[in-house]
């Protein structure tokens, strides 16, 4: 274990900015004191005292994001088309990370670093997360809206992080998971530590065990979905919040006659127009079943397909949503049916 | 599950498109048109490779990208097209296409048709309408390879003889006497001197055996639902049962999100499905 006080911190920033591009939690101005994950500036300090209201998941999925551009050209009377595609992304390091957010990215890593040619994966992701450093925060207290026990590990889950920081008296602990983390806790603005982490939080947890089999069964429950959907707005603020939802769109814009992009953007199957076909035939026509999609997806199909549940009691849905509907009392109900 | 192999997809990112040309459109009814096109990368041309009921996604720089079944088969080297129904923004763009103009393509897609399990079978080929786009590809294939197949099959129906797609086609399976070629239109028209009713109707008057049979299916929604029926009062089991099934698709490849039937991609694990395969799938197609 190693050591990192407090007054090194910003100096440490400084060292890791210089060569990567680094995001750190960080306070917007507004009444809600929204905190999110932005590039670092010299001369703020990261928020760690709060959670952060977006994940992270926004440093390897953007929000919205160039596939290519595409230009077309006539010479000669010929029409012909140059597709470029988007180029190399550079070192990027994400200090101050959760445990539940350094584990969505191993949970999407199943899906999105698969290689390409037998299965698919994603270029874009896979380019940026070879080039991601983590640097977890352990968590020693939680809200209301925190459930990572339910999942194994809880709070001390370690996959996805590259560092562990445990916060002590005066500084953190310094965990090196990874050989990249190892390497970057070896530095000068670490020492030497003795100390023994200290105890992590506990938090709320709702029994999953046994969701996937049990999802399918009751499928065509449709009565239990509209009764536990009944507040839901399908606004989209748990899934764009959430650490693991993955889903997006693909869209196409022209910046003159000429010339384009094809871009993606998060979209949400919470989304009504999501699903719907130009036929205006609708698989999932309703909130009930939009929503009893997400979380089939999260906690069966995904854990089916890739071996890992899509969910890691982040809380965000919970503590965001509008109409205050809470995903562990869905999941409770699922397990009493 | 069919489990069948995917093929042909670059290993580099599957979701930027290679450029293609129209070389030829035919326009096949009043709201189908079949777009020919070859890639302008001379080896990307060369060494496309695919197979019957694969997908592709066809899009227009500008407008967007939509999936349609391949509805040419793998033996014509010198394009590959997709028919195309005007529906929505990026059909109605297709629509506009003539020969010479860019496009951009992403393919193969997607699970073929399990031809090589079907070798030494009979095969019963049900199409309507535009349906027709992935059993075109498949009918094709089982005539390049009709030693290999016993007894085939053919029902192809439309609304009206006007709603008939592939013309040139169906002159030919006419022809062959190594085909059991029937199309047929939904209600009495003059000028059309062949069969009358609906393809589930004229599947079972025709009756063939579901012995060392299969039989595939694909058309609108309402048609295949009857010809399942039909098909299992026929005798016919699942197992012996394939369809396509379609989602709203994005990426192709199984990312995206919106083409799940529970835990299956209809992008990736289909889109060709036996019934078997569909029947242990949540209702939610």
């Amino acid at each position: 274990m190693r050591f990192l006080a407090e007054e090194k911190l910003e100096a440490l920033l400084h060292l890791l900015a210089k060569s990567s591009s680094l995001w750190t939690p960080t306070a917007i101005e507004d009444a809600a004191g929204t905190v999110t994950f932005e590039p670092w500036k010299p001369g703020t300090a990261p928020v760690l005292d709060r959670f952060t209201t977006l994940s992270a998941k926004e440093l390897l999925l953007p929000a919205t994001e160039k596939l290519f551009s595409f230009t077309y050209s006539l010479s000669e009377g010929e029409e012909s088309v140059e597709i470029e595609p988007e180029g190399q992304t550079g070192e990027t390091i994400l200090f101050g990370a959760r445990a539940c957010d350094a584990k969505a990215i191993k949970v999407l890593d199943a899906l999105f670093m698969q290689p390409a040619g037998e299965a698919y994966g994603d270029d874009q992701y896979r380019r940026r997360r070879l080039d991601l450093t983590v640097i977890t925060i352990a968590c020693t207290t939680c809200d209301a809206a925190c459930f990572c026990s339910s999942f194994e590990n809880g709070p001390a889950e370690k996959s996805g992080s590259d560092v562990f920081l445990y916060p002590v008296e005066g500084g953190w602990i310094a965990e090196g998971i990874t050989d990249r983390g190892g390497d970057l806790i070896g530095g000068d603005s670490f020492t030497d530590s003795g100390i023994d982490p200290p105890e992590l939080v506990v938090t709320r947890s709702v029994d999953i065990a046994g969701l996937q089999e049990k999802l399918p069964e009751i499928f065509a429950n449709i009565d239990f979905w509209q009764e536990a959907t009944a507040k839901c707005l399908s606004c989209g603020y748990c899934t764009y919040t959430c650490p693991t939802c993955y889903c997006f769109n693909i869209f196409d814009e022209m910046r003159s006659d000429r010339e384009g992009e094809r871009l993606r953007g998060w979209d949400a199957c919470i989304f009504n127009l999501y699903t719907r076909e130009t036929s205006g035939h609708n698989p999932r026509p309703t909130i009930a079943k939009r929503y009893r999609n997400r979380i089939g997806h999260k906690f069966s199909y995904y854990p089916a397909n890739q071996g890992e549940t899509l969910c890691t009691g982040c809380g965000r849905c919970i503590r965001g949503c509008p109409a205050g509907l809470d995903i562990r009392d869905v999941l409770t109900g699922v397990k009493e049916l | 599950m069919t489990t069948i192999a995917r093929t042909g997809m670059k290993a580099t990112n599957p979701l930027v498109p290679e450029p293609a040309t129209v070389s030829e459109v035919i326009i096949e009814t009043g709201n189908i048109r079949t777009v020919r096109l070859t890639f302008d990368d001379t080896e990307t041309m060369k060494n496309f490779t695919f197979l019957p009921g694969q997908i592709g996604q066809l899009g227009i720089l500008g407008a967007g990208e939509s999936t349609f079944a391949i509805s040419s088969p793998p033996s014509q080297k010198e394009y590959f097209q997709f028919s195309v129904m005007k529906t929505g923004v990026v059909t109605s763009a297709i629509h506009e296409l003539a020969e010479g103009d860019r496009v951009s393509v992403r393919a193969p897609m997607g699970c073929a048709f399990p031809t090589d399990d079907w070798k030494g079978k009979n095969i019963i080929v049900a199409g309507g309408g535009i349906g027709m786009a992935p059993l075109r590809s498949l009918v094709m294939y089982l005539l390049d390879h009709r030693a290999d197949y016993g007894e085939l099959t053919l029902v192809y129906g439309a609304r009206t003889p006007e709603d008939l797609c592939f013309e040139a086609d169906r002159d030919v399976w006419e022809q062959r006497d190594d085909v059991n070629f029937i199309s047929t239109i939904d209600n009495v028209c003059s000028g059309w001197d062949g069969c009358v009713g609906l393809v589930p109707s004229i599947l079972e008057d025709t009756a063939p055996s579901p012995d060392n049979s299969v039989a595939i299916t694909c058309g609108p929604p309402v048609m295949i639902k009857f010809t399942l029926q039909s098909l299992e009062r026929m005798g016919f089991r699942e197992e012996q049962i394939y369809t396509t099934l379609e989602r709203r698709m994005k990426c192709g490849i199984g990312l995206c999100g919106r083409c799940n039937v529970g835990a299956k991609y209809v992008c990736t694990d289909g889109p060709v499905f036996s019934l078997a395969d569909i029947r242990d799938m949540p209702d939610e197609l």
